[in-house]
């Protein structure tokens, strides 16, 4: 079987009610202003017959996802068709992505415009140019740049698991306390690496979104923020502090909080006190690089690829190994790249046919009936498929769920299939067991 | 006051990047021939037998929206320049080091300055950003476009707001769109003289070295180390006579 390659993606945005574009984001060549008229148009045209018109697929094998947020912003995703083999089943992975795509897109607008400027439209023109502020998060979402970042795809926070995670806990508890604040968040590289009890309460895809903010924020290599934003579950209209602070290069620690204390204050009389004393121990996390687990843990050699949920902490960690390929006469591996994408293709494959996939999707339970991402197929069954696996042209893949996990591993195609159940569980077992993740 | 403002060189060595013995400090902020990012934990760290204190300051960047001041604020740190226009939402500062050599004694500080970037729109929207980026702060860099008549004239109204801080710098963006150059020199002038104060330019294509950033680096320090003699009471009397002598 095969598997659906990445095409590029454009992003539409429009007001639901006139049309008027708002925006659009991705692929170098825009859609003709026709084009967008026409698909516009035929979702207003189902609307006026009472059809919700929420995606189709193209000839060449493209999709087009539509959906209404709030009744006021209109979102379009267009994906061009992937090369050959696009099967019943790689064109629903496509649509799973596309769909999960717009939800984040849309929770990014909320997350820094805040619901009301995106709802009561005063002045189109005005809005535009604030939606600007969106386009790094947008972009990232679009282009998932950064390898190993799985978080917009899963709903669960990406996480790097430290050598020494008491003394983490320890100081992000303590520093978020002396912000007063309950919600405080160590990242680094760009991976939840301790947070305080209360941010994992946050809805996992808040805690998600946070995450991708502080990388963008990062990444700009600025020293400190004060940032409004609005959470779009827990509070869409009315602003929140999000203070965070660059510890050193690749770790950033943050703190959501209210009117105090001020951003220069928590800077020169908290910062310094509390992580000055622990500058090796965040060296010593940074140094872990984004492998995400540390050296304790020992990996089979045959793995190519993991992730790993914990389903009831909403955490995942994943890493891919640099394929090193041990004999000339066997085929080549596939590439570090290439990994992560089968890692999130074989994800969405496992979820959407045999996993459930913990909903965390903002429909009420009539729609998700309707909008199931589930096959028929696997409607009918009377039990809960606990493993499965995939052999395909480039590697063995293998997922298997237990009610605290879900792992997903990749293995060059040389390890007989019988062999992946006890690779998979023993992966498991070392990891849970080193790490108690 | 602005008024004894020091003429540019007098308090530090100009161009010091330039000298040969300035080599072993500026190699502490490079990293790769770019600047270094020192996250808050970090500092350039010298040799212990070369014991270099380090001052640091805060600065304000003010200005109309689109005038670049994240732009002035990454090109000062030697961070990318976002190539499209966006506000900037809430506070974000950053920090520069900066080697500087005092022409009276031959000591050398390391400037630490945080400058202190808000998007204009969101500073009125939320009214706790203003405050915050008052607190305690040393210097504020007045930013106006060269391609933007009304940033220019809105300048008295900005400085009017800042009556407590005492170091003053204008700075004038976009100066290399003369094309579009919507201030004229003559205007430049008139204004130096009416307020007292030094403005500066800045545009053009970012080269990878020190040279385009040195020069408002090396005034800044001057500004704030003369600013800082002048409150410990032992100001430096040559300075004062080289008042009105301006850029």
């Amino acid at each position: 079987m095969m598997m659906l390659q990445h095409g590029s993606t454009q992003l539409l945005c429009l007001t639901a009610s006139s049309g008027v574009p708002l925006f659009t984001r991705g692929a170098s060549k825009q859609l003709p202003f026709s084009v967008i008229g026409s698909l516009n148009g035929v979702h207003m045209f189902g609307g006026g017959q009472g059809v919700e018109l929420s995606c189709c697929e193209t000839e060449g094998g493209g999709r087009v996802v539509w959906r209404v947020f709030q009744d006021s912003v209109m979102l379009i995703a267009v994906s061009a068709g992937g090369q050959g083999g696009a099967g019943c089943s790689s064109s629903k992975v496509e649509e799973v992505r596309l769909q999960r795509l717009l939800e984040n897109v849309w929770s990014c607008m909320v997350l820094v415009l805040g619901q009301d400027e995106l709802t009561d439209v005063r002045n189109v023109e005005r809005l535009k140019r604030d939606l600007r502020s969106c386009f790094t998060l947008i972009d990232q979402l679009l282009e998932e740049r950064q390898e190993g970042i799985l978080g917009h795809l899963t709903h669960c926070a990406d996480s790097l698991l430290p050598p020494n995670p008491a003394l983490l806990q320890e100081a992000v508890d303590g520093f978020a306390e002396a912000a007063e604040s309950e919600f405080g968040c160590l990242v680094v590289h760009g991976r939840v690496a301790a947070a305080t009890e209360k941010w994992w309460r946050l809805a996992p895809q808040e805690v998600v979104l946070l995450s991708a903010l502080m990388r963008s924020l990062s990444a700009s290599g600025s020293a400190s923020c004060d940032y409004p934003v609005f959470l779009p579950k827990g509070s869409p209209t009315v602003a929140h502090r999000l203070l965070r602070f660059q510890l050193l290069p690749g770790a950033d620690v943050c703190v959501l909080c209210g009117p105090t204390p001020s951003l220069h204050r928590a800077q020169s009389e908290l910062v310094g006190s509390f992580w000055t004393p622990l500058v090796e121990t965040l060296r010593d996390c940074l140094a872990i690089g984004e492998r995400c687990l540390p050296g304790s843990v020992s990996m089979r050699p045959d793995v190519l690829a993991v992730l790993l949920i914990n389903r009831e902490a909403r955490r995942s960690v994943s890493f891919v190994r640099t394929p090193t390929n041990h004999l000339p006469s066997e085929p080549p591996l596939p590439s570090k790249a290439r990994c992560w994408e089968l890692l999130k293709l074989f994800y969405i494959f496992s979820t959407t046919r045999y996993f459930a996939q913990e909903e965390t999707l903002s429909v009420s339970p009539e729609e998700r009936a309707q909008r199931g991402h589930h096959e028929d197929f696997v409607l009918g069954f009377s039990h809960q498929p606990l493993q499965c696996y995939l052999v395909t042209e480039e590697c063995k893949s293998y997922g298997l769920q237990t009610p605290q996990h879900q792992l997903f591993l990749l293995t060059p195609l040389s390890v007989p299939t019988f062999a992946l159940r006890t690779l998979a569980t023993q992966t498991l077992s070392d990891i849970v067991a080193a790490t108690g993740f | 006051m602005a008024q004894d403002a020091p003429s540019s060189g007098s308090i530090v060595v100009a161009d010091w990047h330039q000298c040969k013995d300035s080599k072993e400090y500026f190699s502490k902020i490079l990293h790769k021939k770019r600047r270094k990012n020192f996250g808050l934990l970090e500092s350039p760290v010298m040799p212990p037998h070369v014991a270099v204190d380090t001052v640091h300051y805060k600065i304000f960047i003010s200005g109309k929206s689109g005038v670049g001041k994240t732009a002035l604020t990454a090109r000062l740190a030697g961070l990318n320049i976002p190539n499209l226009h966006y506000e900037t939402t809430g506070i974000e500062t950053t920090v520069v080091y900066w080697p500087v050599k005092l022409r009276e004694n031959g000591r050398v500080l390391f400037f630490r300055l945080q400058l202190w970037d808000c998007g204009e729109n969101t500073l009125r929207r939320f009214d706790h950003l203003l405050p915050a980026c008052k607190e305690q702060v040393d210097a504020v860099l007045f930013l106006f476009s060269f391609t933007d008549r009304t940033s220019f004239d809105d300048l008295s109204n900005q400085i009017a707001k800042w009556t407590g801080t005492s170091v003053k710098l204008v700075v004038g963006t976009k100066f290399d769109l003369f094309m579009h150059c919507d201030v004229p020199e003559r205007d430049v002038r008139d204004f130096q003289e009416t307020w007292n104060l030094r403005v500066l330019r800045v545009g053009g294509e970012v080269s990878d070295g020190l040279g385009d950033v040195a020069p408002l680096l090396n005034c800044l320090a001057e500004n704030l180390w003369h600013q800082d003699c002048v409150t410990a009471g032992s100001a430096n009397r040559r300075s004062q006579q080289d008042t009105g002598t301006l850029l």
